[in-house]
Order: C-alpha cells, then sequence, then structure tokens
C-alpha cells in the first residue's frame, strides 16, 4: 500500500515535470487553443465517475450528482477538443 | 489489457504537448490527444459497460452532442468567456466527485483530505469560473473590495464554525458553501483586464481538482492529465502576470485600476484624418499593428486583415507585435489574427518586436493602450511601472486608432498620445481602418 502510493507519487512528479518542460516551449501564438485543449483534458474526471457510478448504490441522489458530472465532463472533452481543433485549423499552413 | 490501453494512452498524451510545441503540427497534437481521452474513457469502463444504466449514456450522447454544437457556433472573440466556462465545469465535476466519495464514507482518512481539498478547489473554481464569464460580458462590474477583504480577514473563522457547532450531518454542504461563496468574492473584485490572469489560475485550479480526484479514486492516467492541466495553468499565470510586472498575490488581492490617477494631459494631441493615414502609409516601407482589446470590441479582424492586404500589395511590410496581456486571454488577440488567415510568421512578441521599432516607418495602435505606455518605463510612481510594453513611441510615426482620450484600464494617462510623433485618429478600430482602406483607394 504504502509503496504504491510512492509510485503514484513519484509518477505524478515526473508527468508534472514533463509537461512543465514541453508546455514551456509552446509559443505565445498557441496560448488560447493551449488552454482550451487543457478543459478538454480536465474532463477526464470523467473517469472518476465511470468508476464511481456502478458503486454507489441506489442512492438516487448521488447518481445524479455523478450524472451532474459526468454532464460536466463530457461537455468539457467534446467541446474543448472540437474547439481546439477549429483554432488550430486556422494556423495551419495554407499551402 | 487495461494496463497497456493505459500506457498507449499516456504516452499519446506526452506527444500530443510535444506536437503542440509548433503552430504547423499543432492539429495534429489534437488529434493525438483525442485519440489518448478516448483510450483512457474506454479502459475506465473496464469491458464491462452493462453495469451501467440509460440514463448514464444517453447523459454522455446530450452533453456531447452539446459540446459540439457550442464549439461549433462560438465565435472567436468570445473564447475567453468559453475558456471560462469550461474551467467552471471541469471544477464542478471533480467537486462533485469529491462530494459523492465523502458521502460515501469508507475513503482511508489520507484520501478523505485529499477528497475535502478536491471539493474545496472544484466548487471554488466553479463559482469563480461563473463570475469571470459575467465579467467578460460586460454583466457585472467592479465588486465592493471592502466585503472581499473583510471576507477575507473572517474566513478562517468561517472554517472552524462546523466544529464548534457539531454540525457533522452537514459538514460537506457547509465547506461547498464557503468554497463557492470564496469564488464569487474572490474573482468578483478583480477587474476585467485582469482577466488573463484569472483565466489562466482558474484553468490551473481545475487541473489540481481533476488531479486530487485522481487520488481518490486512484487512477494514475486522471492524476497525471490533471497535473499537466495544472501546470499548464500555472505556467500560462506566471507569463500573464511577469507580462505586467505583477506578482500573483497583488492581481488576486482586486481593485487594481479602479482609481483614476493624474488623467490630465499638458497638451492637446494632434488628430489625423483616414486620409491623410493612407498618405503616410503609402510612403511607409515598414509598418507595424499592435493589436488590443479594442480589436476585439470592435470585431476589426477582418478589416486589420484587408489593410495588411492593401500594404502588402505596396510592397509594405507589414507585422503584427502582440503583447501577452493584449486581450482578454492569453494568446486571445493570435487566434482572431489566425482566423482572418493572418500568416503566424507575421505575428512577433514583445521580446521579438521591442528592438525593431526603432527603425518601423509606422506604428498603428489598435485599441491597444496600456501595454504600450512608455510610463512603465519612465515614471516610478505610476502603477505600471516596470511592466515590460511595446516600445512603440521610438518608431518614425504612431497612428493611434482609438475613440477617444480615455485612460486604459490602469486609470493613468497615455503621454503616448501626445508624443511628437504621434497622430490620434479618433474612430472606433473597424470604423476607423474602414476608413482608411476607402481613403487609399483615392490616393
Amino acid at each position: 500500500m504504502e509503496a504504491t502510493f510512492l509510485l503514484t507519487l513519484l509518477i505524478t512528479f515526473l508527468a508534472s515535470f514533463i509537461g512543465y518542460e514541453l508546455i514551456s516551449k509552446i509559443p505565445q501564438t498557441l496560448h488560447t487553443p493551449l488552454m482550451s485543449g487543457s478543459n478538454a483534458i480536465s474532463g477526464i474526471t470523467l473517469i472518476a465517475a465511470i468508476i464511481i457510478y456502478p458503486e454507489v448504490g441506489d442512492s438516487e441522489i448521488l447518481k445524479i450528482i455523478i450524472l451532474i458530472a459526468v454532464a460536466f465532463a463530457t461537455l468539457n472533452i467534446v467541446g474543448g477538443f472540437s474547439v481546439t481543433g477549429r483554432i488550430l485549423e486556422m494556423f495551419k499552413k495554407n499551402d | 489489457m487495461i494496463e497497456i490501453i493505459l500506457l498507449v494512452s499516456s504516452i499519446l498524451f506526452i506527444f500530443a504537448l510535444k506536437l503542440f510545441g509548433r503552430p504547423s503540427t499543432a492539429h495534429r497534437a489534437n488529434t493525438f490527444a483525442m485519440l489518448a481521452m478516448a483510450l483512457a474513457v474506454f479502459s475506465a469502463f473496464n469491458f464491462d459497460f452493462s453495469k451501467y444504466d440509460s440514463a448514464f449514456y444517453i447523459t454522455i450522447v446530450v452533453s456531447g452532442l452539446l459540446g459540439v454544437l457550442i464549439s461549433k457556433r462560438v465565435q472567436m472573440t468570445q473564447m475567453p468567456e468559453l475558456v471560462g466556462l469550461f474551467n467552471g465545469f471541469g471544477g464542478g465535476a471533480s467537486g462533485a466527485i469529491a462530494y459523492v466519495e465523502l458521502s460515501g464514507s469508507s475513503l482511508p482518512i489520507s484520501v478523505v483530505f485529499v477528497a475535502i481539498f478536491s471539493m474545496g478547489i472544484g466548487m471554488f473554481t466553479f463559482s469563480g469560473s461563473f463570475v469571470a464569464v459575467m465579467k467578460l460580458r460586460g454583466k457585472l462590474n467592479n465588486f465592493n473590495k471592502k466585503l472581499a477583504d473583510i471576507f477575507s480577514v473572517f474566513f478562517p473563522i468561517i472554517l472552524v464554525i462546523p466544529a464548534v457547532l457539531e454540525m457533522d450531518d452537514l459538514l460537506m454542504e457547509f465547506i461547498i458553501l464557503v468554497a463557492l461563496i470564496a469564488g464569487v468574492i474572490r474573482v468578483a473584485v478583480i477587474g476585467g483586464a485582469d482577466m488573463p490572469v484569472v483565466i489562466a489560475f482558474l484553468n490551473s485550479l481545475s487541473g489540481i481538482a481533476a488531479m486530487s480526484a485522481g487520488f481518490i479514486v486512484n487512477s494514475i492516467i486522471l492524476i497525471v492529465a490533471g497535473a499537466l492541466v495544472g501546470a499548464s495553468g500555472i505556467i500560462l499565470t506566471l507569463l500573464m502576470c511577469a507580462a505586467m510586472n505583477r506578482t500573483l498575490r497583488d492581481v488576486l488581492k482586486g481593485g487594481f485600476g479602479t482609481t483614476t490617477i493624474n488623467n490630465e494631459y499638458e497638451k492637446d494631441p494632434i488628430s489625423t484624418s483616414p486620409e491623410d493615414v493612407a498618405i503616410q502609409l503609402s510612403y511607409a516601407e515598414s509598418v507595424v499593428i499592435v493589436p488590443g482589446y479594442g480589436m476585439a470590441v470592435a470585431q476589426a479582424q477582418a478589416a486589420v486583415k484587408e489593410l495588411t492586404n492593401t500594404l502588402k500589395d505596396k510592397n509594405i511590410e507589414v507585422k503584427f507585435a502582440i503583447h501577452p496581456v493584449a486581450g482578454r486571454m492569453p494568446g486571445h488577440m493570435n487566434v482572431l489574427l489566425a482566423e482572418v488567415d493572418i500568416d503566424y510568421e507575421d505575428m512577433f512578441t514583445l521580446e521579438d518586436i521591442n528592438s525593431e521599432f526603432s527603425s518601423t516607418d509606422v506604428v498603428i495602435v489598435l485599441g491597444a493602450n496600456d501595454v504600450v505606455n512608455p510610463l512603465a518605463r519612465t515614471d516610478e510612481e505610476s502603477p505600471i511601472y516596470g511592466m515590460p510594453i511595446l516600445d512603440v513611441d521610438l518608431a518614425k510615426q504612431v497612428i493611434v486608432i482609438k475613440r477617444s482620450m480615455s485612460p486604459g484600464y490602469a486609470g493613468i494617462a497615455n503621454p503616448l498620445f501626445i508624443n511628437d510623433n504621434a497622430k490620434m485618429l479618433f474612430a472606433d478600430a473597424k470604423e476607423g481602418l474602414e476608413n482608411i482602406i476607402k481613403s487609399f483607394e483615392l490616393v
């Protein structure tokens, strides 16, 4: 249990480090699509909703709250990627 | 099998970030990230799709369709609002997950703290983002700063109330309420032009909330993706703060620019006409355009493109100088210009173009103000002193297209407007440019 937790922390640290390094190199021109893309990725909370939904049992209220989370997260994922794609198309070179 | 899918997903996410580093490859980054996300979500079902009722799938399909609809309809000038809205959704989703897990009450004590953290940050992001969106739409004026200060002082006391009253049953609801109020008050005191910082900061918080939700359900991919969003938001937040020479703490304290200091001009500015501007431009060899929030408000992008084409047809070099905090979010101006097919290679950052102004024939300042105010270099008393600015006053000629002499967000006069090499074209950004273009046809 302890070892797994430490491993998780290590992975988190490494991922944040790689992320920090790569994101720092993204030019100012792309900062708006970077943010809308981050929006899409923050929708990954959908995973948590998928994991806990079958576990809440019969509580209707908790189910509804999870469904609200599902709606928010899905909106972020789909809307975020779609609008980011739209913006990045504009930056493609018109050859 | 699930582990392999997640591994592939993580690798795709990292590749996506790498590809995002260049405008020419960035559209592929989006495809990679979408694929990574699809794999991650698919793996969470653990090949057992029967455990979910129709309400679950219907919610996914309906909100997915809504997402597509919103993203197709939104105008590029509204991107700050859309990102603000999505920040709120992200925070709200993570906060809701944390609440459900806390209500289940079978969590180990270390995870309980992470969950409370996730819930608090998530709800703060949720309410703060909606206030930010309202501010961006101009629906909310600056909130009374005193009220916020009082709230901040009493904040620790409010947090102890449930312990004192032994209200164990409603503890979660109480924390949610406090977080929601804190979000509203904190963002409400911050002025509109500080929104680039606020939006980037809330973006980061939505990632941090997701990351902590990952610790609750023990999903490494969720932790990692959340951490990436958190890191990206922090990077942008710090960049924006540096571009204004202010600390994050100072920005979040709010109240900037609410007092008008020294708003007097020693002499009248020289005003000019579209015809004169057209003549001046036709004798120039190099032109730099400095867009600001005024360009977005006036929806002047198409006119900018038309003027650029007119000038390029006459073999005049045209460049764009974009200050990091121009507009209402990081990169806002770049997206508006890209939308009208202006080449990103013609868009320059402050560091790249500042040395070129002294050899530029004409600079057109379009709806920007504080980011070209020379007081930032010279006046130690000024609230913007030390802020890196675009040194347009060093150019041979400066044309400022602006509706009036009113001060910018910082509430101070801009001596650039009465500089000997500067002329004012009093007009709305779009109308001003269109008149210049029309005059070109007569020259």
